[in-house]
């Protein structure tokens, strides 16, 4: 449990290391902040984009206030929280890619089901949408929270298998 | 191998301070945004504005009007289908935003007739607005027709949280009573021995939304009744959007 708790905090530190890899992180996560704003309602925001991509703020804005109007400021927490936690993942998992020579390519493939499965659980909204299920995520648990909580756990733990991705992990001898 | 030292462990202390303020920083944002939304005033609409009516006809849309309260005139070239949830934040933003411009660019010049269509699909509430709003519309449609977009925009305006109860029957029939020329007690009457006849009509528009693609609300349909042609838009856009949509079906 220590372990991974470690190793956890080790791969929130990580894009700390270089102010490259701190930039690289902060874009993905704000990167990944828009897009699951905008999945919220697929129809609208690619209506507006596709009028004019200037429109991105004025969406990113609006849907911002109507998941918290929506699903509170739990719901809009755990949108934050995903976003964060994907940018650092991202970060992670190219800094796994580039030493994959060294620990060979399973790090790496174990990064990627991990950010698509995580993925596909948090933007359920815009899933369920695109899908054409309008109103599903009403239905839902706690309007959806509960499923993009449970990417975001998804994601947690697969951040604290990986730990610093320039870092074996330790496996106990048996 | 290495461990985790003391300057990752300062490094990731950072990391969780920074989150936690950028975060809470978003939320806090989006609060804000949310409340300066619903603090803004509808511009009273009331008699001075364009005529609120009634129809029977089926439009070439094929669109019963019949229940549905129309605004602007009756020989309006386009017809607007405006499908909204009393509970839909992003309805009201529409309704504070962009719906006052429309009003004064497009509905009072002549230019675009409004069709105000129920589309009640987040929660139990928004039905009940939704069955509240026809019954309302029964109430004052001969008499003083105006008086429903006033009752409309008092309800979105005291728009709460959804699941918060403010759209409870009984929360809504006090809103109503705040409302002068709509008397709560025959709303009252009619929500108790209409509402299955109602919601029966009620169904039907929302099925017709969902067979034409609508997955959110606000949601809209501009058609030219003169030839035919339409076209959709989805979400509270921007006004221009809307200037943009109308010039173009008015054109096709």
């Amino acid at each position: 449990m220590t372990d991974h708790v470690s190793r956890l905090l080790a791969a929130f530190a990580y894009p700390l290391t270089t102010v490259r890899r701190t930039f690289a992180a902060g874009l993905a996560a704000v990167g990944t902040y828009c897009l699951l704003a905008l999945s919220t309602f697929p129809t609208y925001s690619m209506q507006l984009l596709g009028a004019d991509m200037g429109y991105l703020d004025e969406a990113v804005v609006a849907l911002t206030a109507n998941i918290y109007q929506t699903t509170g400021a739990l719901g809009l927490s755990l949108v934050v929280a995903y976003a964060v936690t994907t940018g650092v993942a991202l970060t992670a998992a190219v800094g796994r890619a580039r030493v994959a020579d060294r620990t060979g390519v399973r790090g790496l493939s174990s990064v990627v089901p991990g950010l698509l499965a995580s993925g596909c659980a948090s933007c359920g909204a815009g899933i369920l949408g695109l899908l054409g299920f309008a109103g599903a995520l009403a239905t839902l648990p706690f309007q959806g929270n509960l499923l993009r909580l449970a990417g975001l756990c998804l994601l947690l733990g697969y951040l604290s298998r990986l730990g610093d991705p320039r870092q074996c992990a330790v496996t106990p001898a048996e | 191998m290495n461990r985790p030292d003391s300057v990752s462990t300062r490094r990731a202390v950072l990391a969780s301070v920074g989150t936690f303020a950028a975060g809470g920083g978003v939320v806090y944002a989006g609060s804000q945004l949310g409340s300066e939304s619903t603090a803004e005033p509808s511009p009273s609409p009331s008699s001075d504005g364009p005529p609120v009516h009634r129809s029977s006809e089926t439009t070439g849309f094929g669109i019963d009007l019949a229940g549905h309260p129309i605004l602007g005139r009756t020989d309006a070239t386009l017809d607007m289908y405006y499908w909204s949830d009393y509970q839909c934040p992003f309805c009201r933003r529409f309704e504070t935003n962009t719906l006052p411009k429309i009003v004064e660019n497009h509905i009072e010049t002549g230019t675009v007739r409004l069709v105000y269509i129920q589309y009640p699909y987040l929660s139990q509430g928004s039905l009940t607005a939704a069955v509240m709003d026809r019954c309302v519309w029964r109430q004052v449609r001969d008499g003083d027709p105006a008086r429903y977009r006033d009752w409309h925009s008092t309800v979105f305006e005291a728009q709460g949280e959804k699941g918060s109860g403010w759209a409870s029957r009984d929360s809504l029939l006090d809103i109503t009573r705040g409302v002068d020329g709509v008397d709560a007690d025959a709303v009252d009457s009619c929500m108790q021995n209409d509402r299955g006849e109602i919601e029966s009509s009620i169904a039907t528009d929302v099925d017709r939304a969902r067979q034409l693609g609508m997955q959110g609300s606000p949601s809209f349909v501009f058609y030219n009744r003169d030839t035919g042609s339409d076209s959709r838009l989805v979400g509270a856009q921007p006004y221009e959007q809307f200037e943009a949509k109308i010039a173009a079906v008015r054109n096709a």
